[in-house]
């Protein structure tokens, strides 16, 4: 791994990654001795392209790699220092690990509200209609449409729905996988501003995975590239940003070249 | 004239006490069916367990001297719990082997279920040959033999006789559809519930315990079949088999509905009950469960997502 000068808060990290192998049935690789940190209120990005193994980082921070038949082989993953490695994901989600799946999620049966409360279900009933004007404040677009069924909504506010229905259970950490996939860049840039004052309002840290490598270094503070399974990049945003490697491979850097010269 | 009013009005009230308890049966199964995608074929012995139990306590004297003609539908009640329990452990034990998220491939996980649920119907039929014999039994509260009488106004001998016993067994029926109802729409275990049925995966993601989810669904399930057959075997005698009368009223009912809608579920039964006992004003008995089959199918033909059969999903 190349490590970029400058690493994360010293002090207990909220989420810590160390040197995690997973493999998906017998031999199938997919992470190979994976270092990552998430400081508490901090916004960090993993970035890497198809089948580099991100989702199946998520998976099994919130565990649900067994799940999909994969399994740890190797490493630890802690929580406020506490190893959460071999715990349900619903304890997981207690614990303060709130999660944005890919492809959003949302409960098409269930009313945006419905959704809202299922997502807020761990949290203490009155702590929870607080919570939820919050969630509303942030997005005043869900309390437009709050008796809506959550599958009549269209792809931008589902995603928006699918980030208020974590926010609702007061989350310390959100995963968020891939959110930008199959919208249109115009709401994406929009969500991305929430994402924005997620922080700001409610101090929750994010780790964001995307492959849209411009848009998530735009917002975080440190960034990760993973490829085939192994770190190969790790720096503050605005050096992996400026990194020769990440021109070359994620940025289109040679994607124009080969344009021009085409 | 008056004898053929009088009789399509007795028929009409049969048919809406009846109607009210085919409802509530079909709830059960919808209910099991919409949160777990389990299509459970013991639902109908659950039904006889239930008659059996109130059998069992009503006929214990003690429970009927104390509590008099109400000790039939109180048992029905007392019961739940228990039938619950069974519901419950049922899934813990065995129906989760076949049902949740780690199952890769959900349509073998279907065969597994029908085959599974099949067992179990074989076993409680078969165990209850073996421990209470074929001979049908039934009980019988004062409440059976009492009926409001309500004079017809066009001439001085007509009227109608709504029987007691029949009559709260309906109030009771609609008022447990009500309940169940209620609960899944605005409860928290409710929405939770629904959230399970709704995206599994999704639900987990949300600190979601799907599998303990489903053991409530289907715990509530068996309770509702065993509230259903206590308060029918105060009209229906019991056998080990009686679950077969039952059957196949149930999945009628419930494709009626549109699968997974519990008050769509109600209806259909309701309908079933309605048309079974207006059939018999013009048909011969027999031909009373023919009529079921043709109104179904002809429902089916013209509407093949039931009555309230919908998907949310955008077009
Ligand atoms: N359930 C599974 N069983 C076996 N292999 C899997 C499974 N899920 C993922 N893999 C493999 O693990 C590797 C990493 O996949 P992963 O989904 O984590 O990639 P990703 O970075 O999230 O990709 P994308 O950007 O396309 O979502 C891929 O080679 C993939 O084929
Ligand atoms: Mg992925």
């Amino acid at each position: 791994m190349m490590a970029l000068n400058g690493t994360p808060a010293a002090d207990t990290p909220l989420l810590e990654v160390r040197t995690l192998s997973v493999a998906y049935g017998r031999k199938a690789v997919a992470l190979n001795a994976v270092n990552l940190t998430v400081p508490k209120a901090g916004v960090v990005a993993l970035l890497g392209a198809n089948g580099a193994g991100k989702t199946t980082l998520i998976r099994t921070v919130s565990g649900l790699i067994r799940l999909h038949n994969g399994a740890i082989t190797g490493g630890e993953v802690l929580l406020e220092g506490k190893s959460i490695a071999g715990l349900s994901a619903d304890r997981i989600v207690r614990l303060g690990m709130g999660q944005v799946p890919e492809g959003r999620l949302v409960f098409k049966n269930l009313t945006v509200e419905e959704n809202l409360q299922v997502g807020g279900a761990i949290l203490p009933r009155a702590t929870l209609a607080e919570r939820l004007d919050a969630v509303y404040d942030l997005f005043p677009r869900l309390a437009e449409r709050k008796d809506q069924a959550a599958g009549l909504m269209s792809g931008g506010e589902q995603q928006m729905l699918a980030l208020g229905r974590a926010l609702a259970a007061s989350p310390r950490v959100l995963l968020i996988d891939e959110l930008s996939l199959g919208l249109a860049p115009l709401i994406v840039g929009a969500i991305y501003q929430q994402l924005k004052k997620i922080r700001e309002h409610f101090g929750t840290a994010l780790l964001i995975v995307e492959q849209n490598a411009r848009l998530a270094l735009g917002i975080c503070d440190y960034a990760y590239v993973l490829e085939r399974g192994e770190i190969v990049l790790a720096g503050p945003a605005e050096l992996v940003a400026a990194s020769e490697r990440m021109h070359e491979s994620y940025l289109g850097a040679r994607a124009e070249r080969q344009a021009a010269a085409g | 004239m008056s004898i053929f009013i009088e009789q399509f009005l007795q028929a009409l009230t049969s048919g809406i006490q009846l109607g009210c308890i085919y409802g509530l049966m079909c709830v059960g199964l919808a209910f099991i069916f919409g949160i777990m995608g389990v299509i459970n074929f013991a639902q109908a012995d659950f039904m006889m367990v239930g008659m059996y139990l109130v059998l069992a306590i009503v006929g214990s004297l003690l429970a009927s001297s104390f509590l008099g003609p109400v000790a039939p539908f109180l048992a029905a009640f007392l019961i739940a719990p228990l039938m619950f329990a069974i519901g419950y452990l049922l899934h813990r034990w065995l129906i989760v082997r076949t049902t949740g998220l780690r199952i890769a491939n959900q349509i073998e996980a279907h065969q597994a279920q029908l085959i599974l649920t099949l067992g179990v119907a074989l076993i409680l039929q078969n165990g209850a040959l073996i421990l209470l014999g074929s001979a049908p039994a039934s009980i019988i509260s004062p409440l059976s033999y009492s009926a409001w009488e309500i004079p017809l106004l066009f001439d001085d001998f007509s009227a109608l006789f709504i029987n007691k016993a029949r009559t709260y067994d309906a109030i009771i029926c609609v008022a447990v559809t009500l309940a169940l109802y209620w609960l899944i729409r605005s409860t928290r275990v409710g929405k939770s519930l629904r959230a399970s049925a709704d995206n599994p995966t999704a639900a987990i993601y949300m600190g979601i315990d799907v599998d303990r989810a489903h053991r409530i669904a289907f715990g509530l399930g068996t309770a509702i079949a065993g509230v259903a057959g206590g308060l029918i075997v105060l009209y229906y005698p019991v056998q080990p088999l009686v679950g077969f009368d039952f059957l196949i009223i149930m999945y009628a009912g419930v494709v009626l509905g549109g699968l997974g809608s519990l008050i769509g579920a109600f209806w259909g039964g309701f309908v079933i009950a309605l048309v079974q006992q207006l059939a018999t004003l013009v048909l011969p008995l027999q031909l009373q469960n023919a009529t079921v089959f043709i109104v179904f199918l002809l429902v089916l033909l013209l509407r093949p997502q039931g009555f309230f059969g919908r998907h949310v999903e955008r077009a």
